[in-house]
């Protein structure tokens, strides 16, 4: 094996098998993915790559139903482990591998109680310490000019390109160490989907991003890699 | 043309039960308010006690409806608390932790529960104080405690299914948000689930109310009395309005006598709507209080 590009991985899955409600969605699944770089999972709807992103931070074990066999290991401060050992806590991998949906989905609360929630959830007290983590991230995914004025305001307030990039901020305030993205453009026009994209490959020399898509161009523009899902695996890639 | 007529006659039914309905409301409120209008004042409350001095319990009411109306309140008051904990934990399980044939089983009893005959309750309720006053005290009867355990074992199924439904119908995607941000299954609860449940649950309290405010078989059996002035204690009887409304319906002496029985039904509904606009006033504070809390 290769010793150089081995280490380059940061997630791996091998034989990976996912069925939901007794009807399997995955099939032996094996797939790298290199770190820093932009994967982008393609194919028709019903093939499983929801289903595929949520075996990596083990959200599909809140879902009724659901059930996984395979191994899945990722490089978590440099270090290779087993997601689904007992000696990795959930919420320890949430925050390490986030997630965004494809529908924006800010919480019924201020702009600035949204991006602080993540960082309450994780017991962090220090308001100082939040507020400049919240003025960091949002720096980083060019909101901050446009929401600085208004961070008491309501978070459903926003345009929709702007609440998917307030749902990105929120993920990647607890400085993930990958990003999964459910089609997170689908719902949003033209220009937000482009801001999206241009985000999404200025992030990519911080962490390792996985973006579920069904467009054709916009996986050519961003992508390092595209993987095809059909007949519950992988098909090309 | 067929499916013409049976859509403008569908919309015709629709209104028609609509009409029927308001109209019945309509028809039992001017009865009541003709029947009982002219019991309308401050003595059908307090007698002949002034007012200030009743409400201070400085002095007791004797042929006025206030003991009536604080055992009531303090009826409502006490089922509710002991069934909203008890309640709203077991919608969370049910909804949030239960699977499977615990899960049926459980829906299946809570079901059962939600049928049984408020007589049946009232009668469980009389044998339990029965039985204390044997085995363990003889100061222990029926009384205002055991009436409103028995009212709220009656109203817990409303509890329960409407906090289970809000939280069933909580969408995939509001469900996962915090879950993936790393919040642990009690937080995405606490944080999200339940404040977002709210309004239902709190429709579900507010039917709870009612059903204690207007049950008579549970309490004429476990502690509700004619005549016992305000409440003294948990373990003493009490008085309540529909109790009253029962009594005086069923034992009037004069035309005077019966007014004052609608004079009392009135009082009842407006007791009912004061309750229900509190309990939707403290909603919506604490929707507000729980999602925007700093």
């Amino acid at each position: 094996m290769n010793h150089s590009a081995d280490d380059n991985i940061k997630i791996r899955v091998s034989d990976l098998s996912f069925s939901y409600r007794n009807r399997p969605v995955l099939k032996n699944v094996t797939a790298d993915f290199a770190e820093n770089s932009i994967t982008a999972i393609t194919g028709p709807s019903g093939v499983g790559k929801s289903s595929f992103l949520m075996t990596l931070n083990r959200l599909w074990e809140d879902l009724p139903g659901a059930s996984m066999k395979g191994k899945v290991e990722i490089r978590l401060q440099g270090r290779f482990r087993d997601i689904y050992d007992r000696s990795m806590a959930l919420t320890e991998l949430r925050k390490k591998v986030a997630m965004v949906f494809q529908t924006p989905n800010p919480l019924p609360m201020s702009i600035r109680k949204n991006m602080a929630f993540p960082l309450k959830l994780a017991g962090e007290r220090d308001k100082t310490a939040i507020n400049a983590r919240i003025e960091e991230t949002l720096r980083m995914t060019n909101l901050w000019d446009e929401v600085k004025d208004r961070l008491e305001d309501d978070a459903r307030a926003l345009s929709g390109g702007q609440q998917q990039r307030l749902c990105i901020a929120r993920a990647l305030i607890l400085e993930p160490e990958a990003l999964l993205l459910d089609e997170p453009t689908s719902s949003l026009d033209r220009g937000s989907t482009v801001i999206i994209e241009e985000l999404l490959t200025g992030l990519k020399e911080r962490l390792t991003i996985l973006v579920v898509s069904h467009y054709l161009e916009q996986v050519m523009r961003i992508s390092d890699r595209v993987l095809e899902f059909a007949d519950e695996t992988i098909v090309s890639g | 043309m067929r499916r013409g007529i049976l859509e403008k006659l569908t919309v015709w039914f629709s209104w028609a039960a609509g009409v029927t309905l308001l109209s019945a409301v309509s028809v039992l409120l001017c009865f009541l308010l003709l029947k009982g209008h002219e019991a309308l004042n401050p003595a059908l409350i307090f007698g002949e006690t002034p007012p200030l001095r009743a409400l201070l319990l400085r002095e007791r009411v004797f042929d006025g409806l206030f003991p009536a109306v604080a055992g009531t309140l303090s009826l409502i008051t006490l089922s509710i608390a002991w069934a909203i904990p008890v309640g709203i934990t077991t919608g969370i399980y049910l909804a949030e932790y239960a699977e499977g044939r615990v899960k049926s089983a459980l829906d299946a009893f809570f079901d059962v529960l939600a049928g049984i005959p408020s007589i049946v309750v009232g009668l469980f309720g009389f044998a339990a104080s029965v039985f204390l006053h044997r085995h363990f005290s003889g100061r222990i009867g029926p009384c205002l405690l055991i009436s409103s355990i028995a009212l709220s074992f009656l109203v817990l199924p409303y509890i329960i299914r409407t906090t289970q439904a809000a939280l069933e119908g909580i969408p995939r995607d509001v469900r996962l948000t915090a879950l993936a941000l790393g919040a642990t299954r009690l937080q995405n609860i606490f944080l999200v689930l339940l404040p977002k449940s709210l309004s239902g649950i709190m429709s579900g309290i507010v039917l709870a109310i009612g059903r204690c405010a207007e049950d008579t078989a549970v309490i004429m059996l476990t502690g509700a009395v004619a005549s016992a002035g305000i409440p003294k204690s948990l373990l003493s009887q009490y008085e309540a309005l529909p109790f009253y409304i029962y009594y005086i319906s069923s034992q009037y002496t004069d035309p005077a006598e019966l007014t004052r029985g609608y004079g009392a039904s009135i009082l009842l509904l407006f007791l009912c709507a004061a309750l229900f606009s509190a309990a939707y006033g403290i909603r919506k504070g604490l929707t507000h209080f729980t999602l925007y809390r700093p």
